[in-house]
């Protein structure tokens, strides 16, 4: 292994962490778009189910992705001693107020009878709008993790966050609308699904332009230039995340939005899976793409730049044999 | 309390290594850590174009962005201003290692051998791997101290004392005697990537 030199990529966070954030994201839009949905009355009942069964689950899995990202596992229990100054300390507090939330929403409106009663409905309608505020705090903050790194210039731009958010509320969508089709469509679902796709496709022309931008953005100065053109050249992130992460899921979207259900319930639904499926994987390419792609700062001193310098390797001669001549 | 401080000389230092092997030796560092690492760059065009190393380590900032992130509070800053981290407390998050801006940390959960093709550790590497684990534990982030022990002993730095060609100076920082303040004042000494504003106390005298 090299030692530590400018350009560097960045290698101590992994697919680990990129799970962790992608379930983080998953979770809080998952969430977000299921209490949301709550509001909207009967219409919209299965998505909100779907999703508040994602979001506890897919938040308690990420957990258990990053603790076991941890060098010290046991000690994970101290996370949050610093919250005035860390981020992870904070963000800690806020995806377990998120569970805590969560998990009750989930246990009071498909376990229990609370939301019968007038007062129990404002109840648990109290608990999505904490939990939506809790939702949309963590899917910053996984962005907020990453631009809050001052040692990884590409991390360092506010619109990570942005960039975070939006994926989040994406693979939110397709993850409800996975959960939907595969819990059996018909012909109430298909409507359902339609809302949603056309939902799906205006997010994922969001993520378009925040991913643009943050790309731009990059370009403009050298340290996380570097980093957007290792990103650009990697096949994962053009054709795992933009081709078949992106542009696939919205033609398919598309294609979804303009079926009826005189059109055939089962071909809605294969084409609603796949879509929500690449959909879902480019999310986490995204996350890997973004993580494996930070690179560190340039040292530099009067003006004086090291960079590591690019030479070809000669090659050497094998033991016992003489150089050619 | 002094706070400690370290000069170096950019116009002695012709990147022998010296300073890596020997903080290396004194603190068993796993194969691929480098608590005192030295870049090369190349500056200016031809016939002007010259060659030059650039030793660099913990910058024992006085705003030091690691302790920043840390969420346990097991990086802590003593009274003399080395940047320490209490192994007790930290989870190996690695949050630490992304918020250097100079590349000072490191975490490191496997000890693979030097030695190539799957070979066991030879017994010198099984004795510095127990003293690693002993000291720094395993999957933690750790750091050059401006090797506390010594320091304690009243030595040098190990990487000062191996310097062949005196480059390194480390002394009291904010004693005007002292003379690393002396240097800076005088050669006007400067820190790397100021712009960072983590206020670190090595400082550099560059070729003029």
């Amino acid at each position: 292994m090299d030692p530590k030199v400018n350009g560097q990529l960045q290698h101590d966070w992994g697919w680990l962490i990129a799970a962790y954030l992608f379930l983080g994201g998953v979770g809080g839009g998952a969430y977000t778009i299921a209490a949301l949905n709550s509001f909207m009355g009967a219409s919209m009942e299965l998505s909100t189910t779907i999703g508040l069964w994602i979001g506890f689950p897919a938040l308690l899995i990420g957990t258990l992705f990053l603790i076991a990202d941890l060098g010290s596992p046991t000690r994970a229990f101290l996370a949050g001693m610093r919250p005035g100054t860390s981020w992870i300390a904070r963000g800690t507090w806020i995806i377990s107020a998120f569970m805590v939330l969560s998990f009750v929403h989930l246990v009071l409106r498909q376990f229990t009878d609370v939301g019968t009663t007038a007062g129990g409905q404002t109840a648990i309608n109290i608990i999505a709008i904490a939990g939506v505020v809790c939702a949309i705090g963590t899917m910053a903050y996984t962005g907020i993790l990453l631009s809050a790194s001052k040692g990884i210039p590409f991390w360092r731009s506010g619109v990570v966050p942005v960039v975070f958010v939006v994926s989040a509320l994406v693979t939110g969508h397709f993850a409800i609308m996975l959960g939907m089709t595969l819990s059996g469509v018909t012909h109430t679902t298909v409507e359902t699904l339609r809302t949603m796709a056309l939902e799906a496709m205006g997010m994922v022309v969001l993520e378009v332009l925040a991913i643009v931008f943050f790309l731009q953005a990059a370009f403009r100065q050298p340290d996380p230039r570097e980093s957007a053109e290792r990103i650009l050249r990697k096949r994962m992130f053009v054709f795992g995340y933009f081709v078949l992460g992106l542009a696939v899921p919205v033609i398919l979207m598309r294609v979804v939005y303009n079926s009826t259900p005189e059109s055939g319930v089962g071909g809605i639904a294969a084409v609603a899976v796949i879509g929500a499926v690449l959909g879902l994987v480019g999310g986490l390419i995204l996350r890997q793409a973004v993580l494996i792609c930070g690179a560190l700062p340039t040292l530099n001193i009067a003006g004086f730049e090291f960079r590591r310098i690019h030479r070809a390797k000669e090659p050497k001669p094998g033991i016992g044999t003489l150089p050619p001549q | 309390m002094p706070r400690y401080g370290m000069v170096i000389d950019l116009k002695r230092c012709y990147g022998c290594y010296a300073c890596s092997m020997a903080c290396k030796t004194a603190n068993h560092t796993p194969p691929g850590v480098f608590w005192a690492r030295v870049l090369m760059g190349e500056v200016g065009t031809y016939p002007n174009a010259v060659r030059q190393a650039l030793p660099v380590l913990c910058m024992q900032c006085d705003e030091p962005s690691c302790l920043e992130v840390c969420p346990t509070g097991a990086t802590q800053q003593r009274d003399d201003g080395i940047v320490i981290v209490d192994q007790d407390k930290c989870m190996g998050c690695k949050y630490c290692v992304m918020a250097c801006p100079y590349g000072a940390r490191y975490s490191v959960e496997k000890w693979e051998s030097y030695f190539p093709d799957g070979l066991p550790l030879s017994p010198l590497e099984e004795f510095q791997k127990k003293s690693w684990e002993e000291k720094s534990g395993v999957g933690k982030a750790t750091k050059c101290d401006f090797c506390l022990d010594r320091i304690d002993d009243g030595k040098q730095p190990a990487c000062v004392q191996a310097c062949p060609a005196k480059a390194r100076i480390f002394g009291v920082h904010d004693d005007p005697e002292s003379e690393v303040t002396i240097l800076i004042k005088k050669e006007r000494g400067q820190v790397l990537n100021p712009e960072f504003g983590n206020k670190p106390k090595v400082y550099y005298l560059f070729p003029r």
